[in-house]
């Protein structure tokens, strides 16, 4: 018996090292030079002098520090709940279809998702392209004919880049609504009909509060992607006013990259570290107290 | 086709093979450029000449990078883990950010002299702007510079074109201001640049603040400082009255702002001259539906100036890796090369920095080169500083405020008052 | 919603119904007429930014410019698909990505499934602290580390190969989280009678445990390969020379294509999403099903 359990460790261990060690060796040793970076003037490559609070202090100071946060909780608000709310909508509708059909609009929604974010870049800038974009065609009849640089004109920025990314990544939300949909019994459904409840009665009384679970996942994973948003608003921004659509990874890559300053880089890190965390508590608490009811 | 495409692959296939298997008999070059339009063509063509020039000895594997802060951000964090390439183009202009950042590596006279280059062969300025602090850091291939191309048949029909080809009546800020107002008719603007182009911007904002002997920076780092912020407000303010007046469109991407000239909507274009292999090869094959020219940007105030920058070689400061005497000499060797070849460079619109080069018949005889050879005496050069040059505060400031400016999103006063104080705030 | 599909409006006047029931059929059949159209026309204009970038990769330049709707080339040409396959090094790119997304996938399933087992089937000192570790770490923001990732690659010379580019995509607690929630539910009887047999944990882990969860390991298998094919940040950092880049990161920082090019851009951007795309079209149902299992879990 002993030995049995003894083994039984053994296997564990056996089993679980090869994730530790990456964990440790990727994640809880970066973490912890991080801190310490953050209390230290070190360029991206090379040592620096402990200077305590001073990259803090620079930071909350930085203008550009609060349009980076202002930013990515922007970009979150334009991204979740739109993303979630249309892959619902999108997963009613493509639910009433069957065999191919179904397949095919299916695969209209899901195929963006599968590509790089710099074919979705390329593809969407010639969309919108200033001079030649065919979406200058629907831009022109709300403007009385004058073309708009989308992604040049401050205001219209984030919510086009939102627009994008939400045409990007929607197609996943909409198959694990499908996926929560047909876990609904259709008896349910057959039950309220011959009650004479209406369709929209329906989908109030039944499908929310059964899809409400798959709502809260898609709306997790959404929330967990967007707040580390990077790549679209580089791409997009490049060559163009970075500053005022600058994001918080994109703060970190400027300082710790294209300025060279290590420690500022580390220290807007952490403090990218803190707002995930209270955002995930914030979602934990919420979940935790619908779980409750 | 099918089967052509298949073949060229197989073909690819085996030549990347074999050249896999050949490299170690031969030496490699690894060489970062941001050449892009007619000059990454230029360039490319260079390349191949002398990597068939040397088929038995080196190879120059060149990689092109997205241009400006892209670039740059690759260099510098490349070089601080001895990742770099073996040599790279580097605009002069931030050569001071580039050593203060220790991205770049001294270029001993020794190593000067053994490969043949003589600082007297180039013109004194342009190889001072090569060094910091008395040591060279770069070798200069050219001096670059803004111009003004010009759609012959759009500025006859105006009225606007001399009898030697030339455009005519446009020097004072009101004369181009009236010219552009009669070329903006019929679907035609008068004037397209990159709207939306940070850099395009500061180039023409510098060239007119350069004209009124406005200085951008003091030698006591002092941005804008008193009448030198009145006299960039007036820049600003005639630069966003074209727009203001339709006759140039806000927000136009680079590569936008060249088609609407080249196809005809666009009577004038500023831009670089790195743009002119692009027209004389559109013109060479008929594709341009009209008679082009580009001269020096017309005098809008006191006197001619024009922005100026200066591409030249450098070698990064690989951190950790020794590289050996042989190899730097021969980086060297390879840099001297293309400096004594930069006539074919110059077809790329430039001047070059060579001096025989610039000065040799071959050169004189270059169309249309010789129409703007002028500007080198009236060159505007960034100003010498950590926080200037390309891909530098200067040059984001550019694209942060003069950008809202041009397009009017924010009033000139208010966009050189934002882009002093931020530029100000970053002077250590 | 089959019972009222089969007849026609004109056959529904005949059927014998009463006369609410007959009505409300009716305005059902409608609406759902009109829900099915809306999903369609939707479908279609999610669609066509892909159909567009194909059709103007397939036209000359100078096509492309030219003012006036184009919904097709006057003239099709593949001059701009072969300038981006034999101009560019997009093949090599793909070799890369295909490296390195290859890489990530199997490693993190490997990883994921053994801690998964460990945790839901065996005992072992620390085992709590760990589960509680992996659960705090749900929302780990590996963006965040791109500062410090970049200091530990570069310290062993990493930079620039496949190694460093895949070592930080494999900080993946997800995918055990997941694991021992489908291991957890295996009942306890297979287990027993295996152990009876004389199996011991790898042989029960790759013979049973696995097997019975093949669904859920290929929907984190397409997942996960997904997000590494589509990774950007990381490659976009972690590689300097053109020889490593992976897809994403050649297509936007490379240039290769000079003066009027966008059906050259919209070329090698397609050629970039093509393989994959075709991957999926082809096993559509197969990735479809595997995802939607991915909706069980609970959040």
């Amino acid at each position: 018996m002993l030995k049995s359990k003894r083994a039984e460790m053994l296997t564990a261990f056996v089993l679980i090292a090869p994730f530790v060690l990456v964990y440790a060796v990727l994640f809880v040793y970066p973490t912890a030079k991080m801190v310490q970076l953050s209390f230290t003037n070190a360029p991206l490559i090379g040592d620096g002098d402990f200077v305590g609070f001073d990259n803090y202090i620079r930071v909350f100071k930085d203008r550009l520090f609060s349009t980076a946060v202002w930013d990515t909780v922007y970009f979150v608000l334009l991204t979740v709940i739109p993303s979630t709310l249309l892959g619902l909508l999108i997963a009613l509708g493509v639910n009433r279809l069957k065999g191919f059909t179904q397949s095919l609009v299916l695969a209209a929604f899901f195929l963006p998702y599968i590509l790089p974010v710099s074919v979705v870049y390329r593809i969407w800038s010639w969309m919108f392209d200033k001079q030649f974009g065919i979406a200058q065609y629907v831009i022109s009849a709300f403007t009385g004919g004058t073309h708009v640089a989308v992604f040049r004109t401050i205001p219209l920025f984030m919510p086009s880049v939102a627009f994008i990314t939400v045409w990007w990544l929607v197609g996943f939300n909409v198959l694990l609504f499908i996926a929560g949909l047909r876990n609904i019994s259709t008896e349910i459904y057959e039950a309220a009909s011959l009650d004479g409840a209406s369709r929209f009665a329906q989908f109030r009384r039944i499908t929310w509060p059964l899809i409400w679970p798959v709502t809260v996942l898609v709306m997790t994973i959404q929330l967990i992607l967007q707040l580390k948003i990077f790549d679209q608003v580089y791409l997009f921004a490049n060559g163009g006013r970075t500053d005022a659509t600058i994001v918080l990874v994109q703060y970190i890559y400027k300082w710790a990259f294209q300025k060279n300053q290590g420690g500022m880089g580390a220290t807007v890190s952490l403090l990218l570290f803190a707002i995930i965390i209270i955002f995930s508590v914030l979602q934990y608490q919420l979940l935790r107290s619908r779980g409750e009811k | 086709m099918i089967k052509s495409i298949l073949k060229k692959a197989l073909v690819t296939t085996a030549l990347l093979t074999v050249a896999t298997f050949s490299a170690q008999a031969k030496d490699t070059i690894v060489w970062w450029d941001f050449l892009g339009g007619g000059d990454g063509v230029r360039m490319k063509a260079m390349i191949d000449e002398f990597n068939k020039e040397h088929a038995d000895t080196v190879e120059i594997q060149a990689t092109t990078l997205d241009w400006g802060t892209p670039f740059y951000t690759k260099v510098q964090t490349s070089a601080a883990i001895g990742e770099g390439p073996d040599m790279m183009t580097y605009h002069l202009s931030r050569l001071p950010l580039g050593v203060s950042s220790g991205a770049l590596s001294e270029i001993t006279p020794e190593e000067l002299a053994a490969a043949g280059i003589k600082g007297t062969d180039y013109a004194a300025t342009n190889w001072k702007a090569a060094q910091v602090g008395g040591k060279q850091y770069a070798v200069p291939l050219d001096i670059h510079s803004i111009v003004l191309y010009y759609n012959k048949d759009l500025l006859k029909a105006a009225g606007l074109l001399g009898d030697d080809g030339k455009p005519k009546g446009l020097d004072g800020a009101a004369n181009w201001d009236a010219a552009l107002a009669k070329l903006t008719a019929n679907g035609v603007q008068g004037l397209s640049t990159a709207t939306a182009d940070g850099a395009t911007l500061w180039r023409i904002f510098y060239s007119l603040l350069n004209q009124q002997d406005g200085q951008f920076m003091t030698a006591d780092n002092k941005f804008l400082d008193g009448a030198n912020l009145d006299k960039a407000v007036k820049a600003t303010t005639e630069m966003a009255s074209w727009v203001k007046n339709g006759w140039l469109a806000p927000q136009t991407e680079y590569p936008a702002s060249i088609a609407l000239f080249t196809s005809g909507k666009a009577a004038f274009h500023i831009n670089g001259v790195w743009e002119v292999p692009t027209m004389v090869d559109l013109a060479k094959n008929k594709k341009l539906g009209f008679e082009w020219g580009a001269v020096q940007l017309p005098t809008f105030y006191d006197h001619p100036a024009t922005w100026a920058d200066s591409h030249s070689f450098a070698i990064p400061n690989n951190k950790g890796k020794e590289v050996p005497a042989a190899k730097r000499k021969l980086v060297l060797d390879t840099i001297a090369w293309f400096d004594k070849h930069s006539l074919e460079w110059a077809g790329g619109g430039h001047l070059p920095a060579f001096s025989p080069v610039r000065e040799g018949a071959d050169f004189k005889a270059l169309k249309p080169n010789s129409d703007y050879s002028t500007l080198a005496a009236t060159a505007a050069f960034d100003p010498v500083s950590v926080l200037a040059g390309v891909a530098s505060p200067v040059y984001d400031a550019a694209g942060n405020f003069l950008i809202p400016a041009v397009s009017g999103d924010l009033a000139p006063k208010d966009a050189m008052d934002q882009m002093r104080d931020d530029l100000q705030g970053q002077v250590q | 919603m089959s019972a009222v599909s089969t007849p026609t409006g004109a056959d529904l006047d005949a059927l014998v119904l009463p006369q609410r029931r007959q009505r409300w059929l009716r305005t059902f059949d409608l609406a759902g007429l009109i829900v099915t159209l809306l999903t369609v026309f939707v479908a279609i204009l999610w669609a066509f930014p892909l159909y567009w970038g194909v059709v103007t990769s397939l036209k000359p330049e100078n096509e492309v410019v030219q003012s006036g709707l184009q919904l097709w080339p006057q003239h099709v040409t593949l001059d701009a698909y072969v300038h981006a396959l034999f101009e560019t090094k997009i093949g090599l790119w793909y070799i890369n990505s295909l490296v390195t997304s290859l890489s990530v996938t199997v490693l993190v399933l490997i990883m994921g499934a053994g801690a998964g087992y460990a945790i839901s089937q065996l005992r072992f000192p620390g085992r709590k602290v760990l589960w509680w570790m992996i659960l705090a770490s749900f929302m780990v923001p590996i963006q965040a580390l791109i500062v410090n990732h970049f200091i530990l690659l570069s310290q062993f010379h990493l930079i620039n190969t496949w190694v460093g580019v895949t070592l930080p995509q494999l900080i993946a607690p997800v995918t055990v989280i997941i694991y021992k929630q489908f291991f957890d539910s295996v009942p306890k009887d297979f287990r027993e009678a295996a152990v009876i047999d004389g199996a011991n944990d790898f042989q029960l882990l790759f013979r049973i445990y696995l097997p019975m969860n093949w669904g859920i390991t290929t929907a984190l298998a397409i997942i996960t390969f997904i997000a590494a094919w589509n990774n950007f940040l990381w490659p976009f950092l972690a590689v300097t020379s053109e020889q490593v880049m992976n897809v994403s990161v050649g297509i936007t920082q490379v240039f290769d294509a000079f003066g009027v090019k966008y059906a050259r851009d919209l070329a090698t951007a397609i050629l970039a999403g093509l393989p994959v795309a075709v991957l999926y079209l082809i096993f559509q149902r197969r990735v479809t099903q595997a995802i939607m299992l991915s909706a069980g879990i609970k959040g």
